[in-house]
């Protein structure tokens, strides 16, 4: 309990600047929607004239464009982008951080298994993320229904907004996973930017492709298919066992790389 | 049953050497120096023992326990790394309330002893610390639970005499206390004044363990001289004297024995200048050690 509100308190201040990052960038994005909605017809046109391949890879459904929720989804694969690099970085940071701030002779010392450590730090990012969530639901929850138009539906909106927690917590397991390879990593950004941005361009060539379900597999980013959720209310099931079974695989994988790992001195 | 008890113990990093086959056994109470080159293998072996790196062959535990598979015997171990680092954004007294919190007893009145017997300001930031005052913080967190091990890596560097004076009655204390006390260092001298039994050392090899009375009447010193008038080989063959080099007036070499013998040996000579140092471990170890092996 000690290294949980230990290591929950080291990661309020990013996690505070990453809720706010995100919800700027939906305030943003949000605020162009009205002025939008009202020339709806124009928009469409305007956004017809793009090859079909562009508009794929932008997430741009002309079915749904002009509807607050189709709007929403658009906007909100950028979002999910920047999320995903949050939980990304948490993820490669979190472990690492004891041997790159060469304090694992600290910790590692103390009267507690490798595993309760992992475990201390791995639910302190879950609660970091989780709050991200929480905070970002709520106040896009307020955001959307002084903008909107026309009723939306809540529960889609919901279920939209949790793709974004489901892939951040892909990535937390990922970024975990990735961490415990390494004997000291200099600096988290960059690893974590390559493999979400890296995943990210998988996923929007892919979409551009035609509609092979099993490439999908290859792009967390491409788990959720948001106008699936709008037409089915649902998610792919396939998808959510794909994301469960990496999630499982990465964290326990982990577990087991961090317990047989050497901890070396510090250089 | 020893404190500390390693049996075997082989460790290689791929190709390149770690320790290879080390024995020890660390009695209770005692004070055990471990000595030897920079790069021979202390850290590997101290790092085994805590748990920290997996042997590649043999066993190591301390109170008779594993401390990878049990890491609870580490309660009553404290350490104290040769470099430290903590928490930079804490302050040092949040830094030892975490340490504490990890021991399950209230250890708040021996927190405030130690920060006073170190002159430790205890509300500054880590961050702003010097090394020698992170090496403090280091002192007491290692100390604060009382620990019935303390097992000590290089513990005086960064500490300015007095307080590596301290340091050592702090040590002194502990171990009257009844702590048993595992010192590694690079010089013997430090070793020299507290400990019952030394081994050393080298190349990954334990190479000698020796009862520290018995190296106690083997004082090592280099000794240099320049003389009024030139001087011969011949004048300096008593036993004890190696790696032995004249040029022109001035003379050097190591000596091991009794000193009497020696200061009496250069009374009888008219000196300009004389020098007498304590030799680096690798001159001992290059002039004794391996010739007796």
């Amino acid at each position: 309990m000690n290294m949980y509100l230990h290591e929950l308190k080291s990661l309020r201040k990013s996690a505070f600047i990453w809720t706010c990052v995100l919800i700027a960038l939906a305030a943003l994005y949000l605020s162009i929607y009205p002025s939008m909605a009202s020339d709806a017809a124009d928009f469409k046109k305007l956004l017809s004239g793009y090859p079909a391949s562009v508009r794929a890879m932008l997430g741009i459904n002309l079915d749904y464009i002009t509807s607050f929720l189709g709007f929403y989804s658009m906007i909100f694969s950028f979002i999910i982008l920047c999320g995903a690099i949050q939980a990304m970085n948490l993820g490669v940071s979190i472990l690492s951080k004891e041997s790159r701030e060469r304090t694992a002779d600290f910790l590692l010392v103390k009267p507690v298994s490798r595993s309760a450590i992992v475990s201390a730090k791995l639910l302190a990012a879950f609660t970091a993320i989780l709050v991200t969530y929480i905070v970002f639901f709520a106040v896009t929850s307020i955001m959307a229904n002084t903008i909107k138009i026309s009723d939306y539906n809540g529960k889609l909106f919901f279920m939209i907004n949790l793709t974004m927690f489901f892939i951040q917590l892909i990535f937390l397991a990922i970024g975990m996973f990735v961490s415990v390879f390494f004997n000291k990593i200099k600096s988290v950004l960059p690893i974590s930017l390559g493999v979400v941005i890296g995943l990210y361009m998988i996923g929007a060539v892919l979409a551009t492709g035609k509609d092979d379900d099993l490439a999908r597999f290859l792009s967390p980013f491409k788990y959720f298919d948001i106008t699936y959720i709008i037409k089915n209310a649902n998610y792919e099931p396939r998808y959510i066992i794909c994301s469960i079974v990496i999630i499982l695989v990465a964290v326990v994988s982990t577990y087991i790389i961090y317990i047989k790992k050497d901890i070396h001195a510090v250089s | 049953m020893g404190v500390i008890e390693i049996k075997n113990l082989t460790k290689h990093y791929g190709k390149a050497r770690g320790i290879i086959d080390v024995n020890l056994e660390v009695e209770q109470g005692e004070v055990f120096g471990f000595i030897g080159p920079n790069g021979a293998g202390k850290s590997t072996t101290i790092r085994t023992i805590l748990g920290l790196i997996y042997p590649t062959s043999g066993t190591s535990t301390i109170f008779g326990k594993n401390c990878i598979e049990y890491p609870e015997v580490r309660k009553e171990l404290g350490y104290l790394p040769s470099e430290v680092f903590y928490y930079d954004n804490m302050r040092v007294i949040n830094l030892l309330k975490y340490s504490a919190s990890f021991y399950k007893k209230d250890c708040t009145k021996r927190i405030s002893e130690l920060a006073d017997i170190m002159e430790l300001d205890l509300k500054k930031k880590i961050d702003d610390l010097s090394f020698g005052n992170k090496k403090k913080v280091g002192i007491v967190q290692g100390l604060l639970h009382e620990p019935k091990l303390i097992i000590l890596d290089e513990p005086t560097s960064g500490l300015d005499p007095l307080m590596q004076q301290r340091f050592f009655e702090l040590i002194g204390d502990e171990n009257k206390r009844g702590a048993t006390v595992f010192f590694s260092s690079h010089i013997l001298s430090e070793v020299q004044k507290m400990c019952n039994r030394v081994a050393f050392i080298k190349e990954g090899k334990i190479i000698k363990l020796e009862k520290m009375s018995t190296l106690q009447e083997n004082n090592y010193k280099r000794i240099s001289l320049e003389t009024k008038a030139e001087i011969t080989k011949e004048a300096f063959n008593i036993s004890g004297v190696s790696d032995f080099g004249v040029k022109g007036k001035t003379v050097n070499f190591i000596f091991k024995g009794n000193i009497n013998t020696i200061m009496k040996k250069i009374s009888e000579l008219e000196l300009s200048n004389i020098s007498i140092e304590e030799p680096d471990l690798e001159e001992i170890f290059m002039h004794y050690y391996e010739k007796e092996n």
